[in-house]
């Protein structure tokens, strides 16, 4: 009975100073989303001439936060042209930014961009590969035909089935980035 | 196919009338601990009249018929109990129940209670699970087991994730205390099942209501307690070892337990399990990426005399859950794409290993109990308790990150609670209580994602009282009262455009600390003020029938989930924000519980009804544009919500004569022995939640269930059962419509309107299950041989997540040895 009551004793001071011990001040420290996206660009360098150089780009500075994506293009598409596309995308809420293209060209087997116009006349070209053979994405040529005004769709997916028909339905994956742009050819 | 099934019972239930008898009056009944109600097995009853000996089954029920009406002496005992001699008048059938006291002769040893009910001294609606039910889920989950219980069904993400839903309520709603430990393992996250290992528990006891004040007055929708092996002061041991391989997942569960007992008092005991599956199998394609390998340790170490008695126990739950790889989607054009195509995105071939999304659970817990009796008076118990969980989650990452884990959260918590129970008056009953909990949340800040549920501390301090008061043999009434106080400071950064545009910055000032970037560090602190009540009152009317009513009103503080989430939520392609304005949650419950036991036939009915003012919600509130696409947005409401529902259940045996193997030592006459021939068990359970502000039906509410189960004991050969079971689960009708539109891309570059059909509810599905099972070796070696989804049915659960990429589980062929020893 004695053995019983201060058994009881050692567990109350046992636990008493469990609890007494467990408040932690540490600070809190904070976390930067690494592999967020918030900015694609696009650039567009005619072949013929180098001057002419369309930026298209698409910043979304608070991430998965309420502020949609602010898009800017810095001018219409010559028609009948052929330009030279490369295509980045840029982790701009930390300092420095991350170039997140760099490792989706190391991975390049995993991910694909796809572009998408409904101007019928601009054909897209990916020029580049992984190192099976099938197409990347982040070195485009765009040939330019006859003027208009379309939405020009920038699609990352990540793990897309590969090779695919080219199309978004027959790739799968995940879509890192989906971006619309309403541009102009004249 | 319900004509089907109406007319086989029919076709069993005139069989069954057909051998009626003169001298056909039957005693029957439970023996169960006095102190904690478990079933007792092997009991002896021994009929001086008869000279025969009747023995309890593993559910503590025995069984005696073909008695003549007349006085019978009994005699009863249990392996560690004094043998304990009554006599009863027998002029109908008649239902005795049995309390047998243990290891003690200051106390009557045996208590003949009127009841039937499971918890015979409480009002309160609660059901059961008996050790062989438990047994026969060892290599499933502890939510695939509370789901036998008609009123309780599961929330699943995929097939390893089961949550349990006791009327409608799930996550926080619902306490699990597992040895008198209240579980604290982050259970207010939908895709975290219970760290909790099935085979500790020897029995399972699930109260559809905030009436178990002891453990917390914020269940409002019920508590589950799960009690591990009785105790016995008798040097024994023994234990069992259950080994379980499965087709489905290609895989098994190895399961031991070891009890070590000494007249001493000292006692030793230990369970150990390990689970190893791969990818599970639907009916057309495997499911990628859903296997899992899960490790549990429980040991005990004690000491226990009736009148005081320690203990210092620590349990270990370890598990690595696979997530279906096609249900880890970017945004609402990949929903929209897996909604349409009705079959997964990627299925690869089987393997064994478990990839990236997964979950990696790690659950300690240690306790330490003791208690002192007073002659008297009753019995005062301290128990202080210890927690660590830590969840770590691993999405798809890219680069340098790919195997570092998303979310990766430990959850440490403290309880001391002082319990007394006054039992020294003969019609009244007193239990009061008081506790303290801290609790320390603390996300790892290297995960290099954004924290889903921020660093906090809280603390809670409580006291309950309860009353039991019996006035007559009829009449049971009870009463209890709890307050709790609760506060929880937690310290988050939000995004500066999450907080301004939530409005906080005009709302919370007080809250800012300062400004990181972007972000801003913030300091929310609440308080909130918890009260319960309950009471019931339980009328027996004769052997036969009781009725019972109960009413609880109960309050819940918000959970840090629906307080402070915040982020994108990959399973579902939406943004789930948390408000911080949250009021307390108020439940008033009134369940009603009419137990019938009338001859062959045990059945009960269970109505409800369930108001609960300001219940916390998630409602799509529109749609945000990022640079990864759309998604909608969700976020917590509060509303008034109306719930009810009607549980029922029924067990009819069937019994027929056999030849006994023992010829009559007097007359050189065959003896025969009553044996049960076929055992029928229905269980239905339907339930309605409505919104009632909006006058909208509540989401994720459990469609209409109706379960159905053959056993045809001693099959051909003694001993050989043979099990057919079915269930139907109808289609949900009454659901909000919380679809939403989305511009996707097609082929052409066009942006084409699509819904987002997320609200639709699947169709209802029948699904059958066969099973045999053999026990030979003195019924000490068992074998169970089980086909579950028997005709590889093609279907998809409302309640399971996985259910927008991927048809749930096909067939799977079970087979479990058992050795007891």
């Amino acid at each position: 009975m004695k053995t019983m009551k201060n058994s009881i004793q050692i567990l109350a001071a046992v636990a008493l100073l469990s609890i007494a011990s467990c408040s932690d001040d540490d600070g809190v420290t904070i976390i930067n989303e690494e592999e967020l996206i918030t900015t694609v660009e696009l650039e567009l360098t005619n072949q013929t001439d180098g001057t002419d150089v369309v930026l298209f780009k698409s910043v979304d500075s608070d991430g998965d936060g309420p502020n949609a994506p602010v898009i800017t293009i810095t001018g219409p598409l010559n028609a009948n042209a052929t330009y030279d596309g490369t295509v980045r995308f840029l982790n701009e809420s930390i300092a420095p930014s991350e170039n997140i293209t760099e490792e989706v060209i190391e991975e390049a087997n995993e991910h694909e961009v796809f572009y998408i116009s409904t101007l019928s006349d601009v054909s897209i070209a990916k020029i580049d590969v992984d190192s099976n053979g099938n197409p990347l994405g982040v070195q485009t040529t765009f040939q330019t035909g006859a003027i208009g005004t379309g939405v020009l769709n920038v699609v990352l997916r990540h793990e897309p089935t590969k090779p695919n028909d080219g199309t978004l339905s027959s790739a799968g994956g995940e879509s890192d980035v989906e971006v619309a742009f309403t541009f102009e050819v004249e | 196919m319900f004509t089907k099934q109406l007319v086989a019972i029919a076709l069993f239930i005139s069989f069954c009338y057909t051998n009626a008898q003169d001298c056909d009056l039957v005693l029957k009944g439970k023996i169960i601990d006095f102190h904690d109600s478990q079933p007792l097995s092997l009991a002896q009853i021994y009929v001086v009249q008869l000279q025969k000996t009747y023995t309890s089954t593993s559910d503590g029920s025995y069984f005696i018929s073909d008695l003549c009406p007349g006085s019978y002496e009994l005699s009863v005992s249990h392996f560690d109990c004094e043998v304990k001699k009554l006599s009863i008048d027998v002029t109908e059938n008649k239902t005795l129940n049995m309390a047998l006291e243990h290891h003690v002769n200051d106390l009557e040893q045996v208590k003949v209670i009127a009841d039937v009910h499971d918890n015979h001294a409480s009002t309160q609606s609660s059901t059961r699970i008996n050790k062989e039910t438990i047994v026969s889920y060892s290599g499933a989950t502890l939510g695939d087991a509370l789901s036998t219980v008609a009123g309780v069904s599961s929330l699943k993400t995929g097939n390893s994730v089961v949550k349990p839903i006791v009327h409608g309520l799930y996550g926080s709603r619902v306490a699990i205390v597992n040895d008198g430990l209240r579980q604290q393992d982050q259970e207010w996250g939908i895709e975290h099942a219970p760290n909790i290992d099935v085979n500790t528990a020897s029995s399972i006891q699930v109260i559809k209501g905030a009436s178990a004040l002891r453990y917390g007055g914020d269940a409002i929708g019920g508590t589950i307690l799960i009690e591990p092996n009785r105790i016995i002061s008798n040097d024994t041991l023994n234990g069992h070892v259950i080994l379980q391989g499965q087709t489905n997942g290609r895989g098994g569960t190895a399961t031991t337990t070891v009890n070590n007992y000494r007249q001493s008092g000292w006692y030793q005991q230990a369970t150990l399990t390990y689970k190893k599956l791969g990818d599970y199998d639907a009916p057309n394609y495997v499911l990628s990426n859903t296997g899992s390998e899960t490790a549990a340790a429980n040991l005990a170490l004690g000491f226990k005399k009736f009148e005081y008695g320690a203990s210092l126990k620590y349990s270990f739950y370890n598990t690595e859950l696979g997530i279906l790889r096609a249900s880890h989607i970017g945004n609402a054009s990949d929903l929209v794409r897996s909604i349409n195509s009705g079959q997964p995105s990627i299925i690869n071939d089987f393997t064994h290993d478990i990839n990236v999304p997964k979950q990696e659970v790690a659950h300690h817990g240690l306790q330490l109990n003791a208690f002192k009796r007073f002659t008297g008076l009753g019995k005062l118990s301290l128990d202080y308790s210890f927690q660590f969980n830590n969840r770590k989650e691993f999405d798809i990452r890219r680069g340098d990150n790919a195997g570092r884990a998303s979310l990766d959260i430990n959850l440490q918590t403290q309880n001391v609670s002082l319990y007394g129970l006054i039992d020294r008056f003969e019609k009244t009953t007193y239990e009061v209580g008081i506790d303290y909990m801290n609790q320390v949340n603390s996300p790892d800040s290297s995960t290099g994602v954004r924290r889903l549920i921020p660093d906090y501390n809280a603390n809670k301090a409580g006291a309950f009282v309860s009353v039991t008061h019996l006035p007559s043999e009829n009449w049971i009434l009870d009463a209890g009262l709890r307050y709790d106080f609760y506060k929880i400071d937690a310290e988050k950064f939000y995004l500066q455009s999450r907080w301004e545009n939530l409005g906080y910055d005009q709302q919370f000032p007080e809250f800012e600390i300062n400004e990181q970037g972007n972000q801003i560090l913030t300091n929310p602190k609440f308080n909130y003020h918890l009260f319960a009540f309950t009471a019931g009152a339980k009328y027996l009317f004769d052997d036969h029938y009781d009725l019972a009513i109960n009413l609880s009103t109960a309050n819940r503080a918000p959970n840090p989930s629906e307080l402070f989430s915040d982020g994108l939520h990959h399973a579902l392609a939406t943004i789930e924000l948390g408000r911080l304005d949250l009021k307390k949650e108020q439940s008033f419950k009134i369940n009603t519980t009419l137990h019938g036991n009338v001859g062959k036939l045990d059945f009960e009915i269970n109505p409800y009804v369930n108001l609960i003012n300001d219940y916390v919600q998630l409602i799509p509130t529109g749609l945000e544009i990022t640079t990864r696409g759309a998604f909608p947005v969700y976020q917590y409401e509060q509303i008034d919500a109306r719930l009810y529902g009607i549980d029922a259940s029924a067990t009819y045996d069937f019994w027929i004569k056999k030849k006994s193997v023992d010829m009559n030592v007097n007359s050189n006459e065959p003896i025969y022995d009553t044996v049960k021939l076929i055992s029928l068990n229905s269980n239905f359970s339907y339930i309605h939640g409505t919104d009632s502000n909006n006058d909208l039906p509540l989401i994720d509410m459990p469609p209409a269930q109706w379960q159905n189960q053959l056993t045809w004991h001693n099959a051909i050969v003694q001993n050989l059962d043979f099990k057919i079971s079915n269930q139907l689960v109808f289609k949900q009708n009454r659901f909000p419509d919380n679809n939403y539109e989305v511009s996707i891309p097609n082929d052409q570059g066009e942006l084409i309107t699509s819904i987002v059909d997320i609200s639709s509810t699947p169709d209802s599905y029948n699904l059958w299950n066969a099973g045999l099972s053999y026990a030979f070796a003195k019924a000490n070696t068992k074998i169970n041989l089980t086909i579950n989804n028997l005709f590889n049915t093609e279907y998809r659960n409302y309640l399971n997540r996985q259910r927008f990429y991927a048809d749930d589980v096909g067939r799977d062929i079970q087979l479990q040895i058992l050795y007891n020893f």
